[in-house]
């Protein structure tokens, strides 16, 4: 433990007497030396029957922390039964914390236990369903009425509302959207002419690239982009608006949020969203005639020709299709996220996260869906 | 006297708006000084000058002996800063809020910083049946105490407050002043204060200083009452000051 003498020394000298036990306090009982404080009053352990008497005169300086230590075994003292006095205190702090401590009683520490007792497996599992399912549940009437509540009465403000998100949701996005699908056109030109050209199909690589740029990926990159760009930056607004009680400051203006904040996020998002489609479908498919008129000995003249042959309207209506599907998925998780928000800058960050995560998780299900939909219907 | 915190030439300016120009300013040890001055006339610029979260243009800084750097380590061992609203981190209890500073700077087992944590806040007038919420479910004279017991955590030897009792109720705002009072009795406390409650600057400070014309005019509450300058005396002709000031002498000779 610690060396006698030295620890001790500094602090406490006992002295043992028929009776009584005189401990001499001295040197600095300070905040920064309560470790050593502690150890060193723990050496004050007097026979049965003696009295502690603790003298203070030679104290160079306490503070709180340091008179708390002192105090502290005083009453563990008390608690075996050994009475224990102070002569010779000048500081005024013993009697400061003696009044806090009557006023009220400190609560002990209480280790947290380690081994809580488990539930079932199969108990903590349905429970954990059941609570999941609540939670969704509780979700979507939420979403639904605070739709439904943004829906009434519409006011010429969610216009302007709206065009603004459209603006920063769309208008903002055209340059990250256009260069991402852009180099996803060249990665797939790259990808699928190594493949081809052992069939000698090389030609083919246009067709590749013109179906599942407008068919599948320019809407899910676009989506997947904004969902990461406008799905948090709507659940990071109105989280912060929450806990600035802007959205309570709205209500008692008699604004009504549903109608300023998530309607207008939405419409403006659903809007958005298919445009930026559009510039994905072209980025990617320049993209792809990139490499194919550049590398691959394809004229320019025969890409678009193989375009035209390949990829018809109903391809390009396809992924266009999906855009506002995503784009109210986005919309709603991001808004909904952003509102559940209540007290802490912690919980904005978790609420966040959750907003961008479940949106992309559930872009990419949807899409599943409707590629099993398109199929079955034969488009 | 021992100087605590020396503030020379000071100057800040934003744009073309000069705030501070060439202000001195020094705190003498175990006083109560209260700041006040007109919106913009840069009081909180000057208290986060001092702790160092603002980059003045010139003019040096030193608390307790030591210079002040922009973002860099000042003193924070030795002083507690009550923010204006309170800035507990809102993801930790009350009694973890509290603890955080104990945990930074000691190696005290987690029982003692747990005991001591609770006895800040105990002076600080809470109850701890308020150890266990979050920032979030208190009110904010609850939240201001909590801060307060925070600032307090280390043993502070300077403590730092903005507007302490801005946003609470009279009665409220009284008991605020009288914990200051009385912990400040108790403790080997230096108080530097931003407030523009008059009942504070009667009832507690010790000195007041009143930034004007991007300068300071630093006194006794008789000398700044005297003043000849036009902001001050608008400040405190006011009335409603004077009343306070009466009743504040009158019933503060009853503790």
């Amino acid at each position: 433990m610690f060396s006698d003498g030295i620890m001790n020394e500094a602090f406490l000298n006992i002295e043992s007497q028929p009776g009584k036990l005189v401990v001499s306090v001295k040197g600095r009982w300070i905040f920064d030396k309560v470790l050593a404080l502690e150890e060193a009053t723990a050496t004050v352990l007097p026979e049965p029957g003696q009295v502690v008497i603790f003298k203070c005169a030679g104290l160079e300086e306490i503070d709180i922390a340091g008179a708390w230590v002192l105090y502290d075994r005083t009453e563990q003292l008390s608690e075996l039964g050994i009475k224990s006095e102070m002569t010779g205190f000048k500081a005024a702090h013993f009697k400061f914390l003696q009044n806090i401590i009557d006023a009220a009683a400190i609560r002990e520490y209480e280790e947290p236990s380690e081994f809580p007792e488990r539930p079932k497996i199969v108990r903590q599992t349905v429970e954990q369903l059941g609570r999941a399912t609540a939670t969704h549940v509780e979700d979507l009437g939420q979403i639904a009425r605070s739709i439904l509540d943004g829906m009434r009465k519409p006011s010429l403000i969610m216009v302007g509302e709206t065009i603004k998100q459209v603006y920063y949701t769309g208008v903002q996005a055209i340059p990250v959207v256009v260069v991402i699908t852009f180099l996803i056109g060249i990665v797939t030109v790259h990808q699928a002419a190594g493949q081809l050209e052992k069939f000698g199909a090389t030609v083919l690589v246009v067709d590749l690239v013109s179906i599942s740029i407008t068919r599948e990926m320019g809407v899910l990159l676009a989506a997947i982009m904004v969902a990461g760009r406008s799905g948090s930056a709507f659940a990071a607004a109105l989280g912060v608006m929450k806990l600035n009680e802007e959205v309570d400051a709205m209500r008692v203006l008699g604004l009504n949020p549903n109608q300023m904040l998530i309607i207008p996020r939405i419409l403006g998002l659903v809007i958005a969203l298919p445009m930026l489609t559009i510039f994905a479908d072209v980025a990617g498919i320049a993209g792809g005639a990139l490499i194919a008129v550049g590398t691959m000995g394809i004229s320019g003249l025969q890409f678009i020709e193989r375009v035209a042959f390949s990829t018809d309207l109903t391809d390009f209506y396809v992924g266009l299709s999906k855009a506002p599907v995503f784009a109210l998925l986005i919309a709603v998780v991001g808004t909904l996220r952003g509102m559940q928000v209540m007290s802490s800058a912690e919980e904005l960050g978790i609420k966040t996260t959750t907003a961008v995560v479940q949106s992309i998780f559930m872009i990419i299900v949807a899409d599943a869906l409707f590629a099993t939909l398109f199929t079955r219907l034969g488009i | 006297m021992e100087t605590i915190i020396s503030v020379t030439n000071l100057v800040n300016r934003f744009g073309t708006q000069l705030v501070h120009d060439r202000l001195c300013l020094d705190v003498q040890r175990d006083e109560i000084l209260g700041l006040v001055g007109g919106s913009g006339s840069g009081k909180s610029v000057l208290m986060r000058s001092i702790l160092g979260l603002q980059k003045p243009r010139s003019g040096t800084i030193t608390v307790l002996g030591q210079q002040i750097k922009y973002h860099k380590p000042g003193p924070s061992r030795c002083w507690g800063v009550l923010f204006q609203g309170g800035a507990l981190l809102s993801g930790l209890t009350v009694q973890q809020n509290v603890e955080l500073p104990i945990a930074l700077y000691s190696d005290m087992p987690v029982e003692t910083r747990h005991e001591l944590a609770s006895l800040k806040l105990l002076m600080t007038g809470l109850s701890l049946s308020v150890a266990d919420k979050y920032p979030s479910e208190l009110s904010g004279g609850m939240r201001k105490r909590v801060a307060l017991a925070r600032a307090l955590a280390l043993e502070p030897k300077i403590l730092f407050l903005d507007e302490p009792t801005a946003g609470l109720d009279p009665i409220a705002a009284t008991e605020f002043d009288d914990l200051i009072t009385y912990l400040h009795d108790n403790l080997d406390l230096t108080i530097m204060m931003i407030t523009h409650d008059v009942d504070s600057l009667f009832g507690i400070c010790d000195r007041i200083a009143v930034l004007v014309d991007g300068g300071v005019v630093v006194g006794s509450v008789d000398e700044i009452m005297k003043s000849d300058h036009p902001w001050i005396k608008g400040y405190f002709g006011v009335q409603r000051a004077q009343r306070a000031r009466l009743v504040i002498r009158e019933t503060r000779h009853e503790y």
